[in-house]
């Protein structure tokens, strides 16, 4: 079949705008969110894309802290842009769980759960008699998932971890940036994100389990150890050689060409894999022969050590004197990969990503008009969604308690006057907009 | 609470449930599962393969009878026993075969093997698979129940699907914003250095191939529910543009637009690498209480009340960011790392709460990384012996898991190593018949 016709059948199969005609495929799962800052929320928010009900167990008052952490300390509408962005499609709920009438509501909701996820120092759900031993027994079909820096029984086990403690332990930032300077905190939390990835595919491994055993289990995942096993080739090389594996800049040292390059104005990805596309980018650069010279005909050649420096120079050279919108031009007819080092400005306005739902803009019901990443992978039959952005301290308070807690209002109103349960506190981050009229946004 | 629990601890008891060295006694999370990565040229699809395969599925590699160009990407050219160390450090798990897809013949084969299979991965260009009638859509009324990923830079669909041109790791890194945001910031200086920077590793495939194990999981849930398999289209880039904290928030919130600081960061400070007499170590105490406790380790109490820095706002300011590195690292050059690491830990160990949350992390390098025994202890780090490779050192399965682990069962394969296994077992093709396909090029 031709590729034209190849593609009118994909633009059909993936029409965003049939999404919310489709079943989604974690439909029926329902998860609790025990977690702050980005690790724990991040593996939720990835479930929560694919249909899976996160219901997100927030302190009273101050909820996860992630909510102060804000860009310049930029609040839009009282709540950060650093919060919403791993926080859709949840239900929040504030209910102090440390308290031993918090733990009986705990654990009447994991009654009805399927996953748990939580991040807190190893140990610290187990002490206060929630942890996996205690909430096995109320469900043993429980998937407990616990997210820390270093894992539940590690040598680290009591250290505390950020996100940049993992790049730095790793060897993650060893191998970023130019040799001679400072290694690089990469400039996202890359540990957190990897972990949380990690995570959500042990869950999902785990309920694929539990489907043909019924039988539930504990996950332990670690941000550090999930960076070790992303680097590569980095253990073998060190391991075979004796060798350190040195930082290389902007130049990959294991596929020639690969890195980024400077244009005249801006920065531009450019790769060739093979050798096919090598001569389709020595077309490029109207130098034909370079893929004929020795030292560059075949990739085992541009990868010498010496070579692979000198190429990056000539097409660098090149480069320079191009925009990358020329160079992405010239990489679709002569078949080499390329790509401008995108900023959001370019992400905002790029058409694709529009088109394709990758940038979505959709009506948050508290916010109004929001502009998200849309869920990663693209399913055909059951793809994800964005219904919402994070939502203040207890938003969904009313829903949890009536609706799947089937509390009284009398008894809403001890465990309120008992600060076992509550709202939002009175700050940016935490509460909602100042113009909020008490029930826009709100369902029961 | 059962008598066991009350007497075991935590963490004793969840080393004993979930010790990687425990893993092979007991069941496995995906083995009926049977998976054919027909990847070719892309990290991410072996990745997205081994993960499948660490978690017990059957994994079928499907090379071109040449071998995969991936074999080839390797530091510096290097091979181990004929096969590049990118490759060798995802060939785990799977029976690697050869077959040309190209060839009528092969198809046919092909369809012999997706006809039975429950997830097929292919990193081809778009409409390639389908020119050779083995794409989703023909798959799909052969067996209704497959997950067909495809995984490539600019996915299935969307105008730059359709621009003919290639997919990289390093485009997945550009096209996602990774590497804008990572690096120094320019200065006066114009030096090599102070330019958007790459992640040093393969992460542009690392995530393209985890992100598309995610999708497969998500879609064999619904499976599990349906009965219906579906294709699942993954963009590495689209996926790491989910990991640039707040990076469209603040753009559509605020219009602002995230820029690389280098170690400086925009939201929190102190949240840096510093400088030490003999290597870098991570520093972080953004709370005012954390922060007056770290003023006190470098024995400058008086800073937590000085203007630039009182409060988390005034910290965050780029030139107070600069001047409190500078801070810091008037008191590290003087100490050894791992004494600037020890005098946080002990002085933390005596505080309480906000005002204990300093938190380092000593920058290693590689080769030291590979010494830290904390990490083999855990299985992150495992030494295979293998038949065709030796001894060789691998980053282990990340989970540990209390009743269905993941393992680390061989290295790798050499090109075709699995052929006559494979494609006698699975198709019934012996030993004379398999010669002949091998003689014609179509294995």
């Amino acid at each position: 079949m031709s590729a034209q016709d190849y593609f009118q059948w994909t633009e059909d199969l993936f029409d965003p705008d049939n999404a919310f005609f489709k079943p989604e495929a974690l439909k029926g799962v329902r998860v609790l969110e025990l977690c702050t800052r980005v690790f724990g929320p991040v593996t939720a928010d990835l479930l929560a894309d694919f249909g899976a009900e996160v219901i997100k167990i927030e302190l009273p008052g101050v909820g996860d802290l992630m909510r102060y952490v804000a860009p310049r300390g930029f609040f839009w509408q009282n709540i950060s842009p650093a919060f919403t962005h791993m926080n859709h499609n949840k239900l929040h709920v504030a209910i102090d769980i440390r308290r031993p009438e918090g733990g009986d509501l705990l654990k009447r909701l994991v009654a009805r759960s399927d996953v748990l996820i939580e991040n807190f120092r190893p140990g610290t759900m187990d002490r206060w008699g929630v942890g996996y031993r205690q909430l096995s027994e109320v469900n043993p079909r429980l998937v407990y998932q616990a997210n820390s820096g270093f894992g539940q029984w590690s040598a680290y086990k009591d250290r505390p971890s950020y996100d940049a403690t993992s790049q730095a332990m790793s060897g993650f930032s060893a191998i970023t940036g130019f040799q001679g300077r400072t290694p690089l905190k990469i400039g996202v939390w890359i540990g957190d994100y990897t972990g949380a990835l990690f995570a959500t595919l042990g869950i999902l491994g785990a309920l694929h389990f539990r489907k043909r055993t019924g039988k539930g289990q504990l996950i332990d995942v670690s941000q550090g150890e999930s960076l070790i096993r992303s680097l590569d080739w980095t253990w073998l090389y060190v391991h075979l050689t004796g060798q350190e594996r040195r930082r290389s800049g902007n130049r990959d040292v294991s596929i020639s060409p690969s890195g980024i390059f400077p244009c005249r104005e801006g920065f531009v990805a450019l790769a060739a894999l093979d050798d096919n596309q090598f001569q389709g980018l020595c077309r490029a650069m109207n130098q034909a022969d370079l893929a004929e010279d020795p030292r560059f005909k075949t990739l085992a050649a541009r990868l010498g050590e010496e070579n692979n420096p000198a190429l990056y120079a000539i097409v660098a050279e090149w480069t320079a004197r191009l925009n990358p919108e020329d160079v992405e031009r010239l990489a679709d007819r002569h078949g080499f990969a390329a790509h401008r080092v995108a900023s959001v400005r370019d992400h905002y306005n790029d058409p694709h990503l529009r088109h394709r739902g990758a940038v979505q803009e959709f009506e948050d019901p508290l916010y109004g008009r929001v502009v998200e990443y849309g869920p990663g992978p693209k399913l055909s039959a059951s793809p994800g969604r964005m219904k919402g952005i994070a939502k203040p301290v207890g938003f969904h308070n009313d829903h949890i308690f009536r609706n799947i807690l089937n509390l009284g209002p009398d008894e809403i109103h001890e465990l309120k006057e008992k600060r076992v349960i509550g709202a939002w506190d009175d700050r940016p981050g935490a509460k909602p907009p100042a113009d909020w009229d008490g029930a826009k946004g709100t369902f029961f | 609470m059962t008598a066991e629990s009350q007497t075991t601890t935590w963490f004793d008891w969840a080393r004993e449930q979930s010790d990687p060295k425990q893993a092979a006694t007991k069941p496995e999370a995906l083995d009926d599962l049977l998976v054919i990565d027909a990847s070719f040229g892309n990290i991410g699809g072996l990745v997205c393969s081994s993960i499948l395969a660490e978690m017990g599925a059957r994994v079928i590699r499907v090379e071109p009878p040449g071998g995969d160009i991936a074999r080839r990407f390797s530091p510096f050219g290097i091979e181990h026993a004929g096969t590049g160390l990118g490759y060798l450090a995802e060939g785990r798990n799977k029976h690697h075969i050869t077959l040309n897809l190209a060839d009528p013949e092969g198809q046919k084969l092909f369809t012999g093997l997706a006809g039975r299979a429950d997830i097929l991965i292919e990193t081809y260009k778009p409409g390639v698979m389908d020119g050779w009638s083995i794409g989703y859509r023909q798959l799909r009324d052969l067996n209704p129940r497959l997950i067909y990923a495809a995984l490539y830079t600019y996915g299935q669909f969307g105008p730059l699907s359709k621009s003919g041109r290639p997919g990289s790791e390093i485009s997945n890194q550009a096209y996602s914003g990774l590497v804008y945001i990572n690096g120094e910031p320019a200065d006066d200086t114009g030096a090599e250095y102070t330019v958007p920077t790459k992640v040093g590793s393969w992460y542009g495939w690392y995530a393209e191939g985890l992100y598309a194990a995610y999708g497969i999981l998500a879609a064999l849930h619904f499976r599990e529910e349906t009965g219906r398999g579906q294709m699942v289209d993954v963009s590495g880039a689209e996926c790491i543009m989910k990991f640039i904290d707040y990076n469209l928030g603040w753009y559509h919130m605020g219009g602002q637009v995230k820029e690389r600081l280098g170690n400086y960061d925009p939201s929190v400070f102190p949240y840096t690498f510093i400088q030490c007499r003999d290597g870098h170590t991570f520093m972080a105490a953004y709370n005012d209480e954390a922060f007056r406790t770290l003023m006190e380790i470098i024995e400058r109490p008086e800073l937590a009340d000085d203007p630039r820095f009182s409060s988390f706002a005034y910290r965050t300011q780029f030139e107070n960011e600069k001047a409190l590195q500078e801070a810091l690292e008037g008191w590290s050059r003087q100490h050894p790392v791992d004494e600037v690491i020890q005098r946080v830990q002990d002085v933390i160990s005596r505080k309480e709460g906000r005002a204990a949350a300093v938190v380092t992390g000593k920058v290693t390098r590689p080769m030291d990384s590979l010494q830290e025994q904390n990490w083999w202890d855990r299985g992150s780090f495992r030494k295979v012996q293998d038949p065709v490779y030796g001894e060789i050192t691998l980053q282990g399965p990340v989970w540990k898991m209390t009743e269905s682990p993941p393992r680390l069962k061989w290295a790798c394969r050499p090109v075709g190593a699995d052929n006559t296994f494979i494609y006698s077992t699975c198709l019934g093709i012996g030993g004379t018949a398999l010669e002949e396909l091998k003689a014609r090029g179509i294995v």
